[in-house]
């Protein structure tokens, strides 16, 4: 699974929205995200992952699209960049 | 003093014997057991077996999955029996000031997630700890909730006095509108403690029902009987001052007439009669009730040797001679203690009570004790005119909290 495809799937099973209105575009307002969902999402991302999201960071990344870039960036520089096998 | 009256113009329930108010009284009315064998872990080696369950209770049918997500099942219950209320009151909440909307309940925190929050921390550290942890842990979360999903900005708070809570809660949510700070409380309790850990303890101190057929495990004032019946759910009312529900043409159910609290200061766990009676006669006071105008007596019930005992000693300290020609019952019969929220859920059934002119009996009552000697509705329903309805919770450490319950009429 990429790591887009993984992302959403976290972010459906936390905010429960709809995988359809998810796009690289979308903001934790248009999905409706709480301060709790992001901070769930975080812990999940950091699960999943294995990588850590200090909080500054997670402010930062205004879409999806920028996570998923974001997130490609921190497995690179692990130098395992290949998702969740 | 010339205080406002408060009256009750929405109830909801979800117990032991159903999921909303019709199923609580259908089953309270014709003395159906709510009791049956514990499913939430393997009783194998405890020496209780038998609790008093909700059955077929789907959370997504009453809020959003988010919701039913960080909460714990306490907040599902007392969303459902709040939902149930606020559609009965009429309570239209875009046509209200959000702010003299309030929420005061009462609740006992779920130690299942306090026992998997710190396997947790133990298993990955505190850099990966729980996020939803606190608002499942947290006492205020009922409130909160309710608040939250009403929009109701007022007074949002919780009370805790264990056995005594859901009583103490409507008590301190009657006080919030006599005094203006709220027109309008959505109050009462939910619980869901049923859990291993509070069951062994419990069971430590000799207070649990180690009856093994479960319709004949809670027994309130027969002589057989051995313990109380844990049990979980929920009771909202909605109160609000007699000028706002006339106001806006609610319906009137009954009136919140009077409150009276009182603490043993004596005993981890065994109970005080004369301070029950302190309480008894506070309340009655507060309501301006007199004695020998209470027509029925909601006790607090719960099936221990000493609480069956030591309340029939308050009541007969109070009013004396009456004591023998008033009818008491005990809820806990049929629906076991709901600890956190008994005090609400049986507030909610002496407003049925008063309404349908009919009073529950006590179940399972088959040989007189002598220590208690009074009528407690043995076994078949009553029909009975009920005006003025005194409803008692007494808490396991001493906390004490009485309500006068009233048929609403214009004075």
């Amino acid at each position: 699974m990429s790591i887009d495809e993984t992302l959403k799937d976290i972010v459906v099973r936390i905010v429960h929205c709809d995988e359809e209105v998810l796009t690289p575009t979308s903001t934790w307002q248009d999905i409706k995200a709480d301060s709790l969902d992001m901070v769930q999402v975080l812990v999940a991302v950091e699960d999943t992952f294995d990588i850590e999201v200090p909080d500054e960071d997670l402010g930062e990344l205004k879409n999806l699209g920028e996570f998923v870039k974001y997130i490609e960036t921190r497995l690179a520089e692990k130098g395992t960049a290949k998702g969740t096998a | 003093m010339n205080r406002r009256r408060v009256v009750i113009t929405g109830i909801g329930a979800v117990t032991p014997l159903g999921l909303d108010v019709k199923e609580f009284w259908a089953g309270l009315s014709t003395g159906k057991s709510g009791i049956g064998y514990i499913s939430y872990f393997d009783t194998g080696n405890y020496q209780v077996k038998v609790d008093a369950e909700v059955n077929g209770f789907n959370p997504a049918r009453y809020m959003d999955l988010k919701i039913v997500d960080r909460t714990p099942k306490a907040v599902h219950f007392a969303i459902a029996a709040a939902k149930e209320a606020v559609e009965l009151a009429r309570l239209d909440m875009t046509q209200e000031p959000a702010e003299r909307v309030g929420v005061i309940t009462s609740t006992m925190i779920e130690n299942d997630y306090i026992i998997k929050g710190f396997e947790n921390l133990q298993k990955r550290g505190p850099r990966r700890g729980d996020p939803l942890f606190i608002t499942k842990v947290s006492p205020a979360v009922v409130s909160s909730q309710i608040g939250m999903l009403l929009g109701a900005k007022g007074p949002n708070s919780s009370v805790n006095s264990l056995c005594a809570s859901g009583a103490d809660a409507m008590g301190t949510a009657l006080n919030h509108i006599r005094l203006g700070y709220a027109d309008v409380m959505i109050t009462g309790g939910a619980d869901a403690s049923l859990e291993a850990t509070a069951i062994a303890g419990l069971n430590m101190l000799g207070a649990l029902s180690r009856e093994t057929d479960p319709a004949k495990a809670s027994r309130p004032f027969d002589l057989n009987r051995n313990g109380f019946v844990y049990g979980e759910g929920a009771g909202i009312v909605i109160l609000e001052s007699y000028e706002h529900a006339q106001k806006r043409g609610a319906p009137i159910l009954a009136e919140l007439a009077g409150v009276g609290w009182s603490f043993d200061a004596y005993d981890a766990t065994a109970p005080q009669p004369e301070t029950q009676a302190v309480a008894i006669s506070v309340a009655l006071q507060d309501a301006g009730i007199k004695p020998e105008e209470v027509d029925y007596i909601n006790a607090h019930g719960t099936s221990t040797r000493l609480n069956d005992a030591c309340e029939t000693k308050a009541i007969k300290a109070i009013f004396n001679k009456n004591a023998y020609r008033i009818p008491i019952s005990s809820n806990k019969s049929m629906f076991g203690h709901i600890i956190a929220a008994a005090g609400a859920v049986e507030a909610v059934a002496s407003v049925l009570t008063i309404n349908n002119g009919i009073i529950p009996p006590t179940i399972n009552y088959e040989t007189p004790d002598p220590e208690c000697d009074l009528d407690y509705v043995p076994n078949v329903a009553r029909q009975a005119e009920v005006n003025v309805c005194l409803s008692n919770s007494f808490g396991l450490g001493g906390n004490n909290c009485c309500l006068v319950i009233k048929r609403f009429s214009e004075r």
